[in-house]
């Protein structure tokens, strides 16, 4: 896969350069800021950038860079890296995309296969949402959702958890041992309990009504 | 006055204290523990492949649990959410995390480092400090009056005005209680000059 990368951090640069080349990744480039990013990209093929949330142009130039990237490159993936995973970063990235777009925590990219299983997802059209924040979101929900997620049997906690993490059926039926008729099936409950009506189909329409459903309050200010 | 302005001296120190005792008890315990473990790696080769991928992934899960208390750390002293996005995004990843049931209301105006961290740290001494079943912080608003930030907390009483009072004091702030008609319905107000 062709890879662009911008990160202000020279030694995790460096490091992510030497994984990256190691699970065989072509590296269009790797920059220190947006705008440089941007620049590069201007001349340059990539299938996926990788861009570190809090980088020049400050204060969340990874943010406003992967506006402009994908209003000029539509069909090129976005994987945000950061040393936080928060809900409010999540929610951002879901308005700049809901497809082939992927959110992780920076150590937690630290092996070949994780590495390649994110930017593979992303290139698949998939959305990528770091585990340790979609376990968090489903564990706590906001309020007045904690009932009806506590509602939830055992086996659709996970199913909801593998889906706020941005897998498909089949990606949760690999992960859960099971068939993705039986993934569809939880799925429907879960939709059920929650009283979300959407398209089961629509993997990206699906993963975005999770998340807000979580996420939201009875008012936002 | 002058007492309150000791009392937060205290708790200031109280606070350096904690968060040096949270670094040596946390993550400098966990590195030098993998620092023992990665000597063990040298001493003891795998046996096979698996054990080879085994013991990695256990230490890249190790490092992960130090930066995650290193993370937690570092919003003890400066949420960087806050400075990064302002009072509304930090305050409702508080509440989300502490798993209270408060509502944020909040624009996106930004007021300064200084009056945003004692906003920030005031709420969040309270939701600390809330008794389980107690009266409980319902709504926080922050907005902006004149030149100041002003800061409603709803279903609070005259207990977490000492808190309110340790954060917006030392700044020329002001705080004021209104009891409400039932023991929960009492309305706290903070005013904290911005620089």
């Amino acid at each position: 896969m062709r890879v662009a990368l911008a990160e202000d951090g020279a030694l995790f640069r460096e490091g992510l350069l030497m994984l990256l080349r190691a699970a065989g990744h072509e590296i269009v480039g790797a920059v220190g800021g947006g705008d440089e990013l941007v620049a590069l990209l201007a001349t340059e093929q990539a299938d996926v950038a990788i861009l570190d949330i809090r980088m020049p142009p400050e204060p969340d130039g990874g943010l406003t860079t992967a506006e402009r990237l994908r209003a000029s490159h539509p069909k090129m993936g976005l994987l945000f890296l950061s040393h936080y995973a928060e809900t409010h970063y999540l929610m951002r990235i879901l308005e700049i995309g809901t497809d082939s777009i992927g959110y992780r925590l920076k150590e937690k990219v630290g092996s070949v296969d994780v590495l390649t299983d994110t930017l593979n997802r992303i290139h698949d059209g998939e959305i990528v949402i770091e585990p340790v924040l979609a376990k968090r979101l489903v564990e706590r929900p906001r309020g007045d959702k904690k009932d009806v997620v506590a509602s939830l049997s055992e086996r659709e906690m996970d199913v909801l958890r593998l889906m706020a993490e941005g897998r498909s059926n089949n990606g949760i039926a690999a992960q859960l041992f099971v068939t993705p008729k039986a993934v569809e099936k939880h799925i429907a409950n879960i939709f059920g309990k929650l009283g979300l009506h959407t398209d089961t189909s629509e993997h990206h329409r699906r993963v975005l009504a999770v998340l807000t459903y979580l996420r939201s309050q009875r008012t936002e200010g | 006055m002058a007492s309150a302005l000791r009392r937060r001296e205290a708790v200031q120190w109280v606070r350096r204290r904690l968060l040096e005792r949270q670094l040596h008890d946390g993550a400098s315990l966990r590195i030098s523990a993998l620092a023992l473990r990665l000597g063990l790696l040298r001493y003891q080769s795998p046996r096979d492949e698996d054990d080879w991928q085994h013991r990695i992934a256990e230490l890249q899960d190790e490092l992960h649990a130090v930066l995650q208390e290193l993370r937690a750390v570092s919003a003890q002293i400066y949420p960087p959410l806050l400075d990064q996005a302002g009072l509304g995004p930090a305050l409702r990843e508080l509440v989300d995390q502490s798993g209270a049931d408060v509502e944020i209301v909040a624009g996106t105006d930004r007021f300064g480092p200084v009056a945003e961290g004692a906003a920030y740290f005031a709420v969040a001494e309270c939701l600390a400090a809330q008794p389980a079943g107690g009266r409980a912080v319902r709504r926080v608003t922050i907005e902006r009056a004149e030149q100041d930030l002003l800061l409603t907390a709803i279903g609070v009483g005259a207990e977490q005005v000492g808190l309110m009072l340790d954060q917006a004091y030392p700044l020329g702030g002001t705080v004021n209680l209104f009891e409400g008609d039932t023991p929960d319905s009492g309305t706290i107000t903070v005013r904290i000059p911005c620089e």
